[in-house]
């Protein structure tokens, strides 16, 4: 029989090779031989997808290939998800994503969702060409600490400058603003009050730390 | 506000042969802010050929930039295959949905007739009106998205990133029917007397890996690239993010210009290819043009003047991408006038001092590699 840690090693393998069948696979038998699902999730497939996020900063991997280990952890964590026991779940930190209005682009921000589950936030995904205000809307609803904003076209810049403006209106200035995508800089996030990340491993850095986890450096 | 000496035309043709200018060429890239030059709503370009064309005119009238162009956004020639676009009242048009659903249906795909197609129609007559009204002042250009940018809207972006690892063919099949899009309408650019530029943003390395360029991308723009030249035009191309790994095949698909975003060196891509495309490039749309202020601005653009001046083949004063649609005008003028205030033969001394003379911002910002393709439309 397979050890524990032989089939998390495989599971995160089968992440980083893009292999979909072969993280279901093994994931299957990873359930057969009665370990932990939660484990299986956290040190199998989300560390393969940390370390795909890894081989993308070091220009590695690019945007197709983290969408397809992605798509190999998702399609191992469908395996592993229904055996998770309930208390697996503690309260989680939560955010509010989406593509801004006037943009439809929304690879990143995809990217980004993943990777911020992958760390363990909640996330909530408006999807694409969102109204500033409903992304404010939608964070005091659900107490979310943090708002993520995505843009690919300059011509939406504005959008992200009013999401910040509603929370002020609203006095609502503790949930945090982080923006993305190819136009954005930290020029341009500093300007609006908001914390800009340069890509989606680093936007998880930003989001621990903004809800106050310690970031291992 | 300075004044120029020359028309861009008459700059363009004296630095080619190596005479007296007034100052190096410059190009903002407004794009879709025309329309807040013009008084027009971004959405009358979809229908309206008057208004892409009055709207370029006014916002070149009003700054006396080195270029004019029809291109509205990324979409019209997927759209003209059968892709739905969305229009917004006042913003820059978005895909909707991919023109085919299943991927079989790539097989029985058209190109699309740049004379009876979507938006194409309207963009042609809109480049005649261009013309007729600048032809002989400023260099007039029709764009176009190169066909693995456009593949990748026939297929719908996330469905096309999987087809790349899962069904190579289709996607070839796909990047073939775009060529032959992109190959009528070029003509159609080049049969108004414009000249063709192209934007291919999906070809950053910032989007997809060098091998998956130089697989799916790279065939077709090159003979998108050879037949643009074979009738007689020379080529600019913008490709969007980071590009320093394919410069060399971008240099090698004969392209008289290149512009260069703001996240890769520009001293390092003069130092490479500049001898064989002319460099444009490359201030900071957003962070820079954007945000201002108008100080700040003209430090960056003698910054860029350093580092790209001397570029062999030609250098161009351009925004690293097509600046947001709100920025303020007195942002654009601003950039103009640093040109204007550099003047021609570039004094390297004057230079420095332009840029000593603005302290750089109190926190420098960090260097820019986006997780996404840049802004378009280009």
């Amino acid at each position: 029989m397979e050890s524990q840690e032989s089939l998390l090693k495989e599971l995160s393998n089968h992440v980083v090779d893009m292999d979909e069948e072969m993280a279901v696979e093994t994931a299957q038998r990873y359930i057969d031989g009665h370990f932990d699902a939660y484990e299986g999730i956290d040190k199998g497939l989300a560390a393969g997808m940390e370390r795909a996020g890894q081989l993308y900063e070091e220009e590695e991997y690019y945007i197709p290939e983290l969408l397809m280990c992605s798509d190999a952890m998702y399609a191992g964590m469908d395996i592993l998800t229904p055996h998770l026991k309930a208390d697996a779940s503690k309260d989680k930190h939560k955010v509010v994503m989406g593509v801004v209005e006037g943009d439809t682009h929304d690879i990143g921000k995809n990217l980004v969702k993943i990777m911020l589950e992958t760390a363990g936030f909640e996330v909530v995904d408006l999807g694409r060409d969102v109204p500033p205000e409903d992304f404010v809307a939608k964070a005091i609803e659900i107490g979310a600490e943090i708002i993520g904003l995505s843009t690919l076209m300059t011509t939406t810049m504005e959008n992200m400058e009013r999401v910040v403006q509603i929370l002020a209106e609203k006095g609502q200035t503790q949930i945090q603003v982080m923006v993305g995508g190819g136009p954005i800089s930290s020029g341009f996030a500093r300007k609006i009050g908001a914390h800009y990340s340069r890509n989606a491993s680093r936007a998880v850095e930003m989001a621990k730390s903004l809800v106050g986890e310690v970031v291992p450096c | 506000m300075l004044k120029d000496e020359m028309t861009p035309l008459e700059r363009g043709a004296a630095l080619a042969r190596g005479e007296k200018v007034d100052r190096l060429p410059c190009n903002p890239n407004v794009a879709n802010g025309v329309a807040r030059i013009y008084g027009c709503k971004i959405s009358e370009f979809n229908t309206s050929a008057k208004a892409i064309a009055n709207a370029q005119i006014a916002a070149y009238r009003r700054f006396g930039y080195d270029g004019v162009r029809i291109f509205t956004d990324l979409f019209p020639w997927a759209e003209a295959m059968g892709a739905t676009v969305s229009f917004p009242d006042d913003n820059t048009a978005n895909l909707a949905e991919p023109a085919i659903k299943e991927i079989s249906q790539i097989y029985q795909l058209e190109p699309a007739d740049p004379y009876k197609d979507g938006r194409l129609p309207i963009h042609i007559d809109a480049m005649k009106y261009l013309i007729d009204e600048l032809g002989d002042e400023v260099g007039c250009a029709g764009g176009i998205v190169g066909p693995f940018t456009n593949a990748f809207f026939l297929f719908g972006i996330e469905t096309f990133i999987k087809l790349l690892f899962k069904n190579p063919e289709a996607v070839h099949r796909a990047c073939e029917v775009s060529l032959e899009t992109c190959i009528r309408y070029a003509q159609a650019i080049i049969d108004q007397g414009l000249t063709p530029t192209i934007s291919e943003p999906m070809s950053s390395c910032t989007v997809v890996s060098p091998k998956h360029f130089r697989e799916f991308a790279a065939p077709y723009l090159k003979r998108l690239v050879a037949y643009i030249n074979a009738h007689g035009k020379p080529v600019t191309m913008h490709i969007c993010g980071k590009t320093d790994k394919i410069w060399e095949d971008i240099v090698d698909m004969g392209i008289a210009g290149f512009s260069v975003d703001n996240v890769v060196d520009l001293k390092h891509c003069k130092e490479q290819i500049g001898d064989r495309v002319k460099i444009l490039g490359h201030v900071d749309p957003s962070a820079i043009i954007y945000a201002g202020p108008p100080s700040e601005i003209r430090r960056a653009v003698a910054e860029c003047v350093q580092q790209a001046w001397d570029s062999p083949k030609g250098y161009v004063i351009m925004s690293g991408c097509s600046l947001p649609v709100e920025t303020p005008l007195a942002h654009i003028d601003a950039m103009m006038n640093a040109a204007r205030e550099i003047g021609y033969p570039v004094v390297p001394e004057k230079l420095e001092r332009m840029i000593a003379e603005t302290p750089a911002p109190p926190s420098q910002p960090e260097i820019i590699t986006p997780s996404e393709k840049c802004s378009c439309p280009h």
